[in-house]
C-alpha cells in the first residue's frame, strides 16, 4: 500500500514537473517565433521589389484571336502566323494573318519595365505601328497580349500569343 | 468542443437565411422604357427609361449608393459625343456622367461599357453594330427602410445619318453592386420596340429582321477580317437542300475597275455551316484576292453558289449581286 502511495507521489511531482517544462519550452518556443517573424519582416523588408524588365524575345504562335470581342480562333487557321523578337531589337514575321506590320523591322517597348505598347518600325515604312501591349500568365504559361486596329478604328483585333517551346 | 461549433454552424446557416431573404426583398423594379416609333435622320429623339426603387432595409441600416444607367445604341450615332443623360426622382434630379474607359468593373475586370456588352449583349437585334455606353450620377443617394420611389432616366441623343430598323437596349443598376452574373435585384435590362430612322440617303439598314446575307463587321476596310453570313433559313432559294455552300465574289477598286474575281468551288470558297441553316465564311479581303501592295478595295459583289456553281443566289432573291462597300462612317 505504501509503495502505491509512494508511486504515486512521485508520479504527481514527475507530472508537475513535466507541465513545468512545456510550459517553459512553450513560452520559449514562443518568443524564438516573435524573434524569428520580427527577422523575416526585416528580411521581407530588404528584399528588392523592383519590376523585372520584360523579355519578350523569342518565336510568338498565335493561340486566341479575337475581333471586337468575338473569338474566331476556331474559324480561322492560325497555325501558320508567328512573330519573333530577337535580343538585338529586330522582329520577323510568318506571315499568314492580317497583322499591323506586314514585313520585317525593329521593335521597340514603350517602357522596359511597365510597358503598356509595343512599337514596330517596319522596313520600308517611314511611320512606327503601335500595339496595346500586355503581357500575362494564362493557366500557368506567359502570353503576349498585343491589341489593334487593322481597317476600321472601330474594329479591334486582339491576337493572344505564346511562347513556342515554352514549358 | 462539439457544440459550440454546432452552435456555430446555426448561427452561420440563420446569418446566411436572413441575408437570402433581405436581399430577396430589396433592389430595383422592372424597367419599362418609352421610345418614339420612328425619328428622322440626325434627329435629337428623347428615350425614357422608367424604373424604381424598393429598399428592405433592416431598421437602422441605410443604404447608400450611386445610379447607374446605361444605353445600348448603334456606333455610328455617335452617342458617347452627343448623348446627355439627367434623371428626376423625388430623392433629387441630377446629370449622368459617362464612366471613363479606364475604370474597371470589378467584377468583370473590364471597363463597364465593354462589361455590359459581353453581359447584355444586342437582345433581339441580328446584326452586331452596338456599343453599350454606362454613365453614373454625380451623387450618392441614401436610402432607408420601405423607401420606395420612382425615377425616370431621360436620354437626349442624335440618331445618326444612316436610315435603319433597330432596338435599342436599357440599362439601371446600382453602383456597389457592380454587374454580378447573379444578380437579378439590382439590374435592369430593356429593349425598345422596333425604332425606325428614315429620310436619309441609301440602303436601310435592318438590325432587326432576318437577312438572307449579312457582313459583319457593318463597317470594315479591305484589311478587317470580314465575315460573309448567308441564311437559308429565311426564305426558300435555289439554295434549300444544298449542304455546302460556296461563295463568287468580285472586288472592284474606287473607281469601279474589277480588281479580282473569285470564282471556284473550293475549301477557299466554301462557307461553314453553323446550324439553323445558316453559314459563313471568315476571310481577309487583301489576302483573300490578288491585291497590289497600296491598291485599295472599295467594294464586294458575291453571289452564294452551290457546288457545282451553277445555282446561285443573289440580292433579293435575284440576279443582282449582294453588294458590300467597304467604309468606316
Amino acid at each position: 500500500m505504501e509503495l502505491i502511495k509512494s508511486f504515486t507521489r512521485v508520479h504527481s511531482r514527475l507530472k508537475q514537473r513535466i507541465m513545468k517544462v512545456n510550459f517553459v519550452l512553450s513560452a520559449a518556443l514562443l518568443v524564438l517565433g516573435l524573434i524569428g517573424l520580427s527577422s523575416c519582416e526585416d528580411e521581407v523588408s530588404n528584399v528588392p521589389t523592383a519590376e523585372a524588365v520584360k523579355d519578350i524575345t523569342g518565336s510568338w504562335k498565335v493561340v486566341q484571336l479575337t475581333r471586337n470581342g468575338e473569338d474566331l480562333s476556331e474559324r480561322l487557321d492560325l497555325s501558320g502566323f508567328r512573330i519573333g523578337f530577337n535580343s538585338d531589337g529586330t522582329y520577323t514575321l510568318a506571315n499568314q494573318l492580317p497583322f499591323i506590320a506586314d514585313a520585317p523591322g525593329t521593335y521597340k517597348l514603350s517602357d522596359p519595365q511597365y510597358p503598356f505598347a509595343l512599337v514596330l518600325t517596319p522596313e520600308g515604312v517611314e511611320e512606327d505601328v503601335v500595339a496595346r501591349f500586355q503581357f500575362p500568365m494564362v493557366k500557368g504559361k506567359r502570353q503576349l497580349s498585343l491589341s489593334f486596329s487593322l481597317g476600321c478604328e472601330s474594329n479591334t483585333y486582339q491576337f493572344n500569343f505564346e511562347r513556342e517551346n515554352q514549358n | 468542443m462539439k457544440k459550440a461549433t454546432h452552435t456555430l454552424l446555426y448561427i452561420y446557416l440563420l446569418v446566411g437565411l436572413f441575408v437570402t431573404m433581405f436581399l430577396v426583398h430589396c433592389g430595383l423594379t422592372a424597367l419599362t422604357v418609352t421610345v418614339p416609333e420612328q425619328a428622322m435622320v440626325n434627329e435629337r429623339v428623347t428615350f425614357v427609361m422608367h424604373s424604381g426603387a424598393e429598399p428592405r432595409i433592416e431598421e437602422p441600416g441605410t443604404y447608400t449608393t450611386q445610379l447607374l444607367a446605361g444605353i445600348m445604341v448603334p456606333k455610328s450615332w455617335n452617342a458617347r459625343q452627343n448623348a446627355v443623360l439627367t434623371f428626376t426622382s423625388p430623392k433629387g434630379n441630377g446629370v449622368m456622367r459617362m464612366i471613363p474607359d479606364s475604370e474597371i468593373e470589378p467584377v468583370s475586370g473590364l471597363s463597364w461599357h465593354q462589361a455590359a456588352k459581353n453581359m447584355f449583349g444586342i437582345g433581339p437585334n441580328l446584326v452586331d453594330d452596338f456599343e453599350w455606353i454606362v454613365y453614373r450620377s454625380t451623387q450618392s443617394y441614401t436610402f432607408r427602410n420601405n423607401e420606395d420611389i420612382s425615377f425616370d432616366v431621360n436620354v437626349e441623343c442624335n440618331v445618326g445619318a444612316e436610315n435603319m430598323l433597330v432596338r435599342l437596349g436599357f440599362y439601371v443598376g446600382s453602383s456597389i453592386e457592380n454587374l454580378r452574373p447573379e444578380d437579378t435585384d439590382y439590374k435592369k435590362v430593356a429593349f425598345s420596340q422596333v425604332f425606325e430612322v428614315t429620310g436619309g440617303e441609301g440602303d436601310v439598314i435592318d438590325f432587326v429582321n432576318p437577312q438572307l446575307a449579312t457582313v459583319q463587321p457593318v463597317r470594315s476596310l479591305d484589311n478587317d477580317i470580314v465575315t460573309l453570313t448567308f441564311d437559308a433559313g429565311v426564305t426558300h432559294t435555289v439554295l434549300d437542300n444544298q449542304e455546302d455552300i460556296y461563295l463568287a465574289i468580285r472586288c472592284f477598286d474606287e473607281e469601279g475597275l474589277l480588281i479580282d474575281e473569285v470564282n471556284e468551288q473550293t475549301d477557299k470558297t466554301r462557307l461553314r455551316s453553323i446550324g439553323g441553316r445558316k453559314f459563313l465564311l471568315d476571310f481577309w479581303p487583301r489576302g483573300f484576292f490578288n491585291v497590289e501592295r497600296g491598291q485599295r478595295i472599295a467594294r464586294l459583289e458575291y453571289f452564294y453558289t452551290d457546288a457545282s456553281g451553277t445555282l446561285r443566289v443573289g440580292y433579293g432573291k435575284t440576279e443582282e449581286p449582294f453588294r458590300y462597300t467597304f467604309r468606316c462612317q
